[in-house]
């Protein structure tokens, strides 16, 4: 179901909870009031018995027959009360209890009717008043203390319903909101750990099931983002090493002139001497072209392999040889460049689970922006060595040329940014720093105007290869 | 006594090569792979001429022109290089140097560069080369 629908579902769902208890606390409270207007009734209903009782007392101490008048008077007043309010006594304590209440009060009546009919005082009809005056004020007593009961029992129920009511729509609130906060913040989660993983250059997608709210299309346009990217990195990897090969073939063009030469030169020789040199010498001759013909291929196959488009193939093998093949491609153009080179390689670092052609690309791009950064010559330092502390195999390329203004340094990595003044297509270090980011690495830079610059590589070592 | 030729090149070959047919030649001739220990030569013993490669590591071809004009101005240098490039051979040209060969050399061309470098000098150390 669409999110949207499931909010307003739920809002249906607890307004109509809040009408049910709500009308349920009225109807209580109703009923409630209903009691209490009763009671009252009932209340001067007691009244008037207590009175007819405070008569006959009188008429028992004083044997004044006025007291017995009076009784009557009451007890006819009460009797319009009663009838006036009739359906009410009834609905409270029934048909029977009326009627016994009648008549008790109709008894009450004849006996008091029966003494004032004499004056003499008759003990048996006194004993008969007083009994009938006691039922009838139990009666009543009886009456009011049962409706006080109901009264109290309707508070009760509706405090309780009003609390369950309280919690239930508390319940109810929390499971819809925990449910839709849920189907909100899950994707949003995915979303975000995505995008992040994106930006570090590793184009997974959302493997979950799509959901069929309004997170699905969401979640097939980031994924099918994702997949766009992963191809166009490829293209643009791709396009930056063919970049970066126009600058190395002219460096291995002339690292070519020299087996050629040398070739050349044992031609010439060999030509020249032919009778002079022994069955031995010519043969150490044609090892030596066979030999510099084997270094010409070597070179050729180097730029073959660095210029072909290869997906990414990860395998065991130990950096400094990914770092003595990457120097092989760029020394004659460190050469051309006055650029003194220092190796300086940590024996023994555990072998890493990479794409040698990439990581070489990435060094190559380092190496090839450290001698663009040296136009006058200097000094370029790749260091490799081992950081156990934290499984890292770090790798520094570190130049003595002018240096990154600092201001730069923290768009260097972003794509299409450039401090080179001509030439440059802001995609190399953006590319490295994808390339090492899916490597699980990371690639940082430290620089100062006038001193150099230095780029670290770190590249994760296998865990099964520990550090030790 | 003959002509002494000094072939200073990282690449063994060149040394090799230009020695076995300079030799035949009649010239004496000694070969370096770097420049520092060809140039602590020079201060024992005075060559004619020094071929030397521009691109080495250490001290490189320029370097050599120019420790070779100080110590011993009469020995002529002679410049191979794997790449040519208007800037180096400019800065050749003004240390005075001699000759300048791309590589791949000629092995005809430069000894003809090497017998006319012995021929303005003289024949400093003796008669015209000859088998």
């Amino acid at each position: 179901m669409r999110i949207e629908r499931k909010i307003v579902f739920s809002n249906l769902i607890n307004l109509v909870l809040i009408v049910a208890i709500g009308s349920f606390a009225i109807s209580y409270l109703n009923s409630i009031s209903e009691q209490a207007t009763f009671l009252s009734i009932a209340d001067s209903l007691n009244a008037s018995f207590l009175e007819m009782r405070l008569s006959e007392k009188n008429y028992f101490l004083f044997n004044d027959n006025t007291a017995l008048k009076s009784i009557q008077d009451r007890i006819s007043q009460t009797q319009d009360q009663m009838n006036s309010v009739r359906d009410d006594i009834v609905r409270v304590i029934g048909q029977d209890g009326y009627n016994e209440l009648q008549n008790r009060l109709n008894s009450y009546s004849a006996a008091v009717s029966q003494a004032g009919a004499t004056d003499a005082r008759d003990p048996q009809t006194e004993e008969t008043i007083r009994e009938a005056g006691r039922q009838l004020k139990d009666s009543s007593d009886a009456i009011t203390g049962q409706e006080r009961q109901h009264i109290e029992h309707n508070i009760t129920r509706s405090k309780e319903l009003l609390l369950l009511a309280i919690g239930a729509v508390f319940v109810s609130a929390l499971v819809v909101s925990r449910s839709i906060s849920g189907k909100i913040i899950g994707p949003i989660r995915q979303i975000e750990r995505l995008a992040k993983s994106i930006s570090a250059g590793n184009f997974k997608k959302i493997e979950a099931p799509i959901p069929r709210d309004e997170f699905g299309p969401v979640i097939e346009a980031i994924n099918s983002m994702s997949e766009e990217l992963e191809e166009r990195e490829e293209e643009i990897i791709q396009s930056k090493k063919l970049a970066s090969m126009g600058v190395l073939v002219a460096g291995v063009a002339h690292e070519l002139n020299n087996p050629v030469n040398n070739i050349s030169m044992v031609a010439q020789a060999y030509d020249e001497l032919y009778d002079k040199l022994t069955p031995q010498q010519r043969r150490e001759f044609m090892q030596k072209v066979d030999r510099e013909t084997g270094r010409i291929k070597k070179i050729v196959d180097n730029l073959l392999d660095y210029g072909k488009p290869k997906e990414p193939n990860p395998r065991e093998v130990g950096i400094n040889s990914v770092i003595g093949k990457s120097m092989q491609l760029v020394q004659n153009t460190l050469n051309i460049s006055k650029i003194e080179t220092t190796l300086d390689l940590a024996e023994g670092l555990p072998e890493l689970f990479v794409d040698d052609n990439q990581i070489q690309q990435v060094l190559i791009n380092l190496i090839l922006n450290a001698a663009q950064a040296m136009e006058e010559g200097g000094r370029l330092t790749v260091k490799s060595s081992l950081d156990r502390e934290r499984g890292m195999v770090d790798i520094t390329v570190a130049d003595t040329g002018k240096g990154i203004p600092a201001e730069y340094l923290p768009y260097i990595f972003d794509p299409f940014f450039s401090v080179k003044e001509e030439g440059g297509t802001g995609l190399g270090l953006s590319v490295s720093f994808g390339i090492i980011k899916s490597h699980g690495g990371n690639i940082r830079v430290d620089s100062k105007a006038g001193i150099g610059t230095t780029f670290t590589v770190e590249l994760p070592v296998p865990e099964e290869k520990g550090t030790t | 006594m003959s002509e002494k030729i000094m072939i200073i090149d990282d690449e063994k070959i060149v040394g090799d090569m230009a020695r076995i047919s300079l030799e035949e030649d009649g010239y004496e001739v000694e070969t370096f792979l770097t420049a520092a220990p060809a140039l602590e030569r020079l201060k024992e013993a005075p060559f004619d001429v020094v071929v030397t490669d521009l691109k080495m590591k250490g001290i490189d071809g320029l370097e050599v022109l120019r420790a070779v004009r100080e110590m011993s101005p009469k020995t002529k240098v002679i410049m191979i290089t794997a790449f040519a490039n208007l800037d180096v051979a400019i800065e050749a040209i003004k240390g005075d140097v001699f000759d300048f060969f791309p590589k791949p050399v000629r092995i005809k061309e430069l000894k003809e560069s090497i017998r006319k470098a012995l021929a303005q000098n003289g024949g400093q150390n003796g008669e015209q080369p000859g088998k």
